[in-house]
């Protein structure tokens, strides 16, 4: 009688051990067999309050933003070299003029601004302005202490300008009204609603590649022309304060 | 010499026309339009001093515009001759209400005169390009200079004719006195 009651303790299935080690090796193989999903879920659960936070975010987009900014300078400088190789218009190396518009005509047919900086500061003819957003127009006028610009607006006022998007060249007629039309002498152009609108690299009289608005529409097809509407980016009825640049030949 | 300045008040107020071209106030635009300011100084002068000095005026005034605007193929000179012309012909009321009334009236159909044949000129510049259709939107242009002119014409016109009529009276007086 003792013996067999010895006999069923010593059964493996008795022992806690085993059972034990039974468990922690299924639990191994549940891990292997998810891949350790189940730490990975824990694991996100309990680190959720030590993420980086908002501080972290603004250095990574500081930081982005550097990397850029060197990229950018970086790229027209070998632009700059590129364009004096090909001897082709540039900007001007040295600084721009800032200036402060004291008169503006932006309604009506009469499309100026007049600036506080003139010949005495250096202002030249057939340089351009440039406000926040882009480009705004060219310098045609100056006395000694102002220079008059024609805005893109002017009924006067025609400039070469390029569809990065497509790669085309066209012509920004300005119509005596907010906004400008883009005349593409060509009907097959695949031009959309905010295409970007540059300066065009083959203008005379700007240097490329300059913001100047966005397609707002695009008008019907009209015998071998296409036209556009532009949003202009610089907006000189608001706009106080601009930048002369000029144009090297 | 401040009676030298109320005889010569309309030379002087001459002076300061293209200034306040150019001012062009943020805050009395209409549609992004400005009132077209010479008209309310070419309308009292010319009635007074009638059509021959209208039409004088008128070109000084146009000569004086055109070189401020950078636009050197369009020209403000015609409509502003006509206009002062017509100006000189007409007679002045005697009911004050009217008398304002007919101010704004005016000037409303002066700029749009003016404005109209502004807008042939750029429709006759680009005919042979085929690009003149491009600026039909900018008819809108001289209806908004017409109403906000028309608006201020009776405040504007109205002051500057009775101060006109002062001094031309008081040159008159001053004249007679000499005689």
């Amino acid at each position: 009688m003792v013996d067999i009651r010895r006999i069923s303790t010593n059964r493996w299935w008795n022992k806690k051990n085993n059972w034990c080690l039974f468990i922690f090796l299924s639990f191994l193989f549940f891990v292997r067999i998810t891949k350790g999903s189940l730490y990975k879920d824990f694991y996100y659960l309990i680190s959720k309050p030590f993420w980086p936070g908002q501080f972290q975010r603004e250095v990574l987009t500081k930081s982005v933003e550097q990397e850029f900014l060197i990229r950018l300078k970086q790229l027209e400088k070998d632009n700059k070299r590129l364009r004096k190789i090909l001897s082709l218009q540039r900007l001007s190396d040295s600084d721009s003029i800032s200036a402060i518009v004291i008169s503006r005509k932006t309604g009506s047919f009469w499309r100026q601004i007049i600036l506080n900086k003139g010949v005495k500061d250096g202002v030249e003819i057939g340089s351009f302005v440039v406000g926040p957003g882009g480009l705004l127009g060219r310098v045609v006028n100056t006395s000694l202490f102002t220079s008059t610009v024609k805005l893109l607006t002017s009924p006067e006022s025609k400039v070469g300008v390029w569809v990065e998007r497509i790669q085309m060249h066209g012509l920004l007629v300005g119509l005596g009204n907010d906004y400008p039309k883009v005349i593409f002498y060509n009907k097959d152009i695949d031009i959309k609603v905010g295409d970007f609108v540059l300066s065009s690299p083959a203008s005379t009289l700007l240097p490329p590649n300059i913001p100047i608005g966005i397609v707002q529409s695009v008008d019907e097809d009209l015998k071998a022309k296409k036209t556009a509407n532009i949003l202009l980016l610089g907006k000189p009825q608001a706009i106080d304060w601009v930048q002369i640049i000029k144009v090297e030949i | 010499m401040g009676n030298y300045f109320k005889k010569k008040i309309s030379y002087i107020s001459f002076l300061f026309i293209p200034i306040v071209y150019l001012w062009d106030p943020n805050w009395l635009e209409f549609l992004g339009v400005q009132p077209y300011w010479p008209l309310f100084w070419l309308l009292p002068w010319s009635m007074i001093y009638g059509s021959l000095d209208g039409l004088i005026i008128g070109l000084f005034l146009g000569l004086i515009l055109d070189s401020l605007s950078l636009e050197s193929s369009f020209t403000q000179i015609p409509g502003l001759v006509l206009c002062g012309i017509w100006f000189g012909k007409l007679r002045i009321s005697n009911n004050i209400f009217v008398g304002h009334f007919r101010f704004g009236l005016i000037c409303s159909i002066a700029s749009f005169f003016c404005g109209l044949l502004y807008f042939f000129h750029i429709l006759i510049k680009y005919w042979s390009d085929h690009t003149n259709f491009l600026y039909l939107p900018s008819i809108k242009n001289i209806f908004a200079q017409v109403f906000i002119t028309g608006l201020l014409a009776p405040l504007l016109c109205s002051l500057l004719f009775r101060l006109f009529q002062k001094s031309k009276g008081r040159d008159k007086l001053i004249n007679f006195i000499n005689k």
